[in-house]
């Protein structure tokens, strides 16, 4: 069943380009929820007493010992399922937008799925960097095609960013494996890496990449700009799901791969993540731009992700899996809330909105509960996760724990000054038609699962424990020596 | 061999057949004779006797020779597939130009199989001096005629080196014939001066043949000038004609002085790598863009030819192979779009004008770049896997090199997928172009996966 994952976004990706122009909507919806019923019944046949579940384990070409080896255990499954589960409402939430029967659009998305699929799912070192890369395509395009006027050199400088980490990430994959066998992942993992300044290269060459799509903090300069230039769909693949390869990256790749290195580097990582974390919400704050304002969020939140992920504790990091999941959702959520605002008002800038809550009062309330979801309090699903996280970073160093636990306070002054000043005071705008059924469904389904798994976390917790805690044995790095 | 003189035969047949003023007689007779020197080749690769044997031992084919020549009457059949458009406008001069092609590409196969300097020279001539004629086949431009001279004096000149330089070869080992220089080599002192002289002085003429740094002043102002098919030719078909000789007689002949030349071509190849990239990031002219890319793409090439390992024939020919699909591709589109300034702008909106070019120019330039699942990818990556072990400095600077380049490929990506201001007509494609677009995507997409029944 697992082919499917492949085969689908591939057949979608294809079918779009033909279908007549009223029905490619339609047809996207379809392909986006096939797949999610796919990735639904692999994970209800998922045991995480057998490991990592492999469905293609093959040599490829044996000479240079490329491997196909695709598989999942429960972390991958939680990624798959956010992607599949997100691709149909980013697809949903454009329903109302022209961009939605845009054929080149629908099957660009599908492209995109299947990148994020492979990143998810491959166990070979060449295949992770092949899908890796394969995603910049479609974004780009899509970015490309639909996006602001003025996107060309921000779009530019996000393909250069990235490119240039991937290609550090390319040189540590080739390092590594010319002390392997093969690419195949348990190769990859068993390599013993003697030399202290060797480890630390190849460590840092996939830091790089990872480090430039998360992104984490001097790394960071891109994404404002692209976020801010990218149609608004662009910018929810980009921050729900894009970057999620990153942290899974960190997960499955770079904390398995490099134990020896990272005892080193662990320290400087996590006070640059938190860097990230303190420096997005502070610029935050003073954003006019509503969607910069949620870019810096973003950037802002992940960064707390990253950090708890570097703990290498398993608590942490199971913690870190639920929140990747709630911040995938809630920056959908924002995203569009910013784009409900633009597509009515053709400004998304602070200064000239005030007052949409009295005309459009449904949209004020979930504008509301994701503001609420989004500052993580209690029965949201982002509270037990930064929780969890912060909790994690305090254990490793009080001092970075303390200093990331500004987010909490700085977050609600961000998005609470955003919904502040557009939904309340004076009316500036003549008109704001109130919800579409498109956009209300959305918002519903975020809403419900955020509020599902902020009373019953467990879900999603024990279900990634068992995966967690071997991939820590795999990387030899015990919850005590981890400090 | 049997390729050799089918091929050879079928320049012949060309050139007669011209006589009828039939411009498809011309390009039956010449495309015919390739795919039958193609078929050939393919049942001597899978095991089958070439049915022409010589007493002669100048010439040996390989399975390495075979691959290489197949690459190349491969690409002689796509690039005189689709240059015969603008052939056929000059019915007078038609048989020439197929039958100047094809002895090229005879040339060419000499080069892949030769055993002694001597077969290595003539097919180096054979090659070359037909290209000389071409590149000044569009005989009223002026540009053109630049070309044609510039490219025939300097390639005069290099002819020239490389023939002293094997005559210095002779003097310190005795002998014309690989094996025996090899053998002369390994039995000599270490530091033999002559045999030093002689190296680099065929270096030098090597890396003027492949238009790398300082030699390749040359290729920018020739590609440009030249009718679009000879440029695609010189990229694709000349270049891995020369690599192979060159590979067999570095790998080969000099393979005991490596010490000696080792240290020079790293230089050389650092500097190619950064001359290309960085003067290509300003060119406006696709085929001038092409010219520098392509300088760069022989900075990586030279990496099979330092890194030296049990696998570089092979890397070598996939390298090539995959890069002149692409090539091919993008001077399929040049043609197609007929600009006359060609402008890289002028790709613009190519999406509606014929989504097919659009297609192929994606995956071509994606493929000179490098990214993943397109032949460039698993080229460059299999050089620069098999050179980490020894020289994992090179291949660092090579991978900045290949982020550098990705800025001017985006540029022509970013051209291709963009809409045009004004509005244009569509392009019509031939019948036979579009197979050979067909053909260049399907080796570009699909070479990485035959590997594994190789």
């Amino acid at each position: 069943m697992g082919h499917l994952l492949f085969i689908l976004p591939i057949c979608f990706a294809l079918i779009v380009l033909f279908v007549p122009k009223n029905a490619v909507r339609i047809v996207g919806l379809l392909g986006g929820l096939t797949t999610l019923v796919i990735t639904v019944g692999l994970i209800c046949t998922y045991n995480s007493a057998n490991g990592m579940h492999y469905f293609v384990k093959q040599d490829w070409i044996k000479g240079f010992g490329m491997t196909m080896h695709f598989g999942y255990d429960a972390i991958s499954l939680l990624l798959l399922l956010l992607t599949a589960g997100l691709i149909p409402l980013i697809l949903l939430s454009n329903y109302k937008n022209e961009l939605a029967s845009n054929r080149l659009f629908t099957s660009m998305v599908f492209f995109m799925q299947l990148g994020l699929t492979g990143v998810f799912v491959s166990l070979d070192g060449l295949w992770f960097y092949i899908f890796w890369e394969i995603t910049l395509i479609p974004i780009y395009l899509i970015a490309y095609w639909f996006g602001a006027p003025e996107r060309k050199a921000a779009l530019l400088k996000f393909f250069i960013y990235t490119f240039v980490g991937s290609i550090a990430m390319l040189a540590a994959i080739i390092g590594l494996k010319s002390m392997a066998p093969s690419f195949a992942y348990m190769d990859l993992v068993n390599v013993a890496l003697t030399d202290k300044t060797v480890a630390f290269w190849l460590m840092a060459g996939f830091f790089l990449a990872f480090a430039v799509k998360i992104p984490i903090f001097p790394f960071h300069t891109w994404q404002p700009d692209t976020y801010a230039k990218a149609p608004m769909a662009g910018t929810m693949l980009l921050s729900a799901i894009m970057l999620k390869m990153a942290l899974y990256g960190i997960i499955r790749w770079l904390l398995p791969l490099f134990p020896e290195a990272l005892e080193t580097a662990t320290y400087c990582i996590i006070v640059l993540a938190v860097i990230g974390v303190v420096y997005g919400a502070v610029i935050a704050i003073k954003q006019n731009d509503m969607k910069r304002l949620f870019a810096y969020a973003s950037l802002s939140h992940v960064g707390l992700i990253a950090a708890g992920l570097f703990t290498a504790t398993v608590d942490a990091i199971s913690a870190g899996v639920l929140q990747m999941i709630n911040h995938g959702l809630v920056a959908l959520g924002l995203f569009l809330a910013v784009d409900v605002i633009e597509r009515r008002l053709h400004t998304r800038s602070l200064s000239d909105l005030g007052g949409i809550a009295k005309q459009a009062p449904k949209f004020a309330f979930w504008f509301a509960a994701l503001a609420f979801a989004s500052v993580s309090v209690p029965f949201t699903s982002g509270f037990i996760g930064e929780f969890l996280l912060l909790k994690g970073i305090y254990n490793y160093d009080w001092i970075i724990g303390a200093v990331a636990g500004t987010t909490l306070i700085l977050g609600a002054v961000y998005t609470f000054r955003a919904y502040q000043l557009s939904m309340y005071g004076p009316v500036n705008t003549a008109e704001f038609a109130d919800l579409h059924w498109s956009e209300f469904v959305v918002f519903f389904i975020i809403m419900v699962i955020i509020v599902v798994l902020g009373v019953y976390p467990a879900a999603i917790i024990d279900f990634v424990k068992p995966s967690v805690t071997n991939l820590l044995e795999l990387s030899s790095i015990s919850t005590s020596l981890a400090k | 061999m049997d390729a050799l003189i089918i091929v050879f035969a079928s320049g012949l047949i060309s050139l007669f057949a011209a006589f009828s003023k039939k411009p498809i007689l011309v390009l039956s007779s010449a495309l015919g004779g390739l795919l039958l020197g193609i078929v050939s080749i393919i049942y001597q690769i899978t095991g089958g006797q070439s049915f022409v044997k010589l007493g002669y031992d100048g010439l040996e084919f390989t399975q390495a020779s075979l691959y290489y020549s197949l690459t190349i009457l491969v690409f002689a059949f796509l690039l005189i597939g689709i240059g015969y458009s603008r052939f056929k406008e000059s019915t007078e001069h038609i048989g020439e130009y197929i039958g100047l092609l094809l002895f090229s590409a005879t040339g060419a196969v000499i080069m892949t199989a030769f055993t002694d300097m001597f077969m290595f020279f003539l097919g180096l001539e054979i090659l070359s001096i037909p290209i000389y004629v071409m590149a000044g086949s569009n005989k009223h431009n002026a540009l053109s005629n630049e070309a044609s001279l510039k490219y025939f004096l300097m390639g005069s000149f290099a002819t020239g080196v490389l023939l002293f330089g094997v005559a210095w070869i002779y003097g310190a080992t005795g002998s014309f014939k690989v094996s025996e220089i090899a053998q002369a080599i390994f039995q000599m002192n270490i530091d033999n001066t002559m045999l030093f002289i002689g190296i680099l002085f065929i270096l030098a003429a090597f890396l003027f043949k492949v238009g790398a740094a300082p030699f390749h002043f040359w290729s920018p102002d020739v590609y440009d000038g030249a009718p679009h098919v000879v440029t695609g030719f010189m990229a694709s078909v000349v270049k891995i004609a020369a690599f192979s000789a060159f590979l067999k007689l570095f790998h080969e002949a000099f393979a005991m002085a490596h010490d000696f030349w080792v240290p020079a071509l790293s230089g050389l190849m650092i500097l190619t790598l950064f001359v290309g990239n960085l003067s290509a990031i300003r060119q406006t002219k696709l085929k001038r863009l092409l010219a520098y890319s392509s300088i760069t793409h022989v900075g990586y090439t030279l990496l099979v030819l330092i890194s030296g390992s049990m696998t570089s024939v092979f890397d070598m020919w996939f390298y090539m192979t995959g890069y002149g699909f692409s090539v091919i591709a993008l001077i399929a589109i040049g043609i197609s779009v007929n600009d006359e300034e060609d402008k890289i702008e002028a790709l613009k909106g190519l999406g509606k004008r014929n989504p097919l070019l659009a297609i192929a120019g994606v995956i071509a330039v994606l493929s000179l770049a490098g990214i993943p699942l397109t032949a460039g990818f698993f080229g460059k990556y299999l050089v620069l896997a098999d050179a980490w072990k020894e020289h994992s400095t090179l291949v660092i600077i090579a991978l900045v090199n290949s982020a550098i380049s990705i800025y001017y490929y985006l540029k022509v990506f970013g051209a291709i997928v963009s809409k045009s201001e004004t509005e244009q007509a569509p392009i019509k494609l031939s019948l036979l172009t579009t197979l050979i677009i067909v053909i260049t995507i399907i080796g570009m997409i699909g070479l990485p996966f035959i590997i594994p029944f190789l």
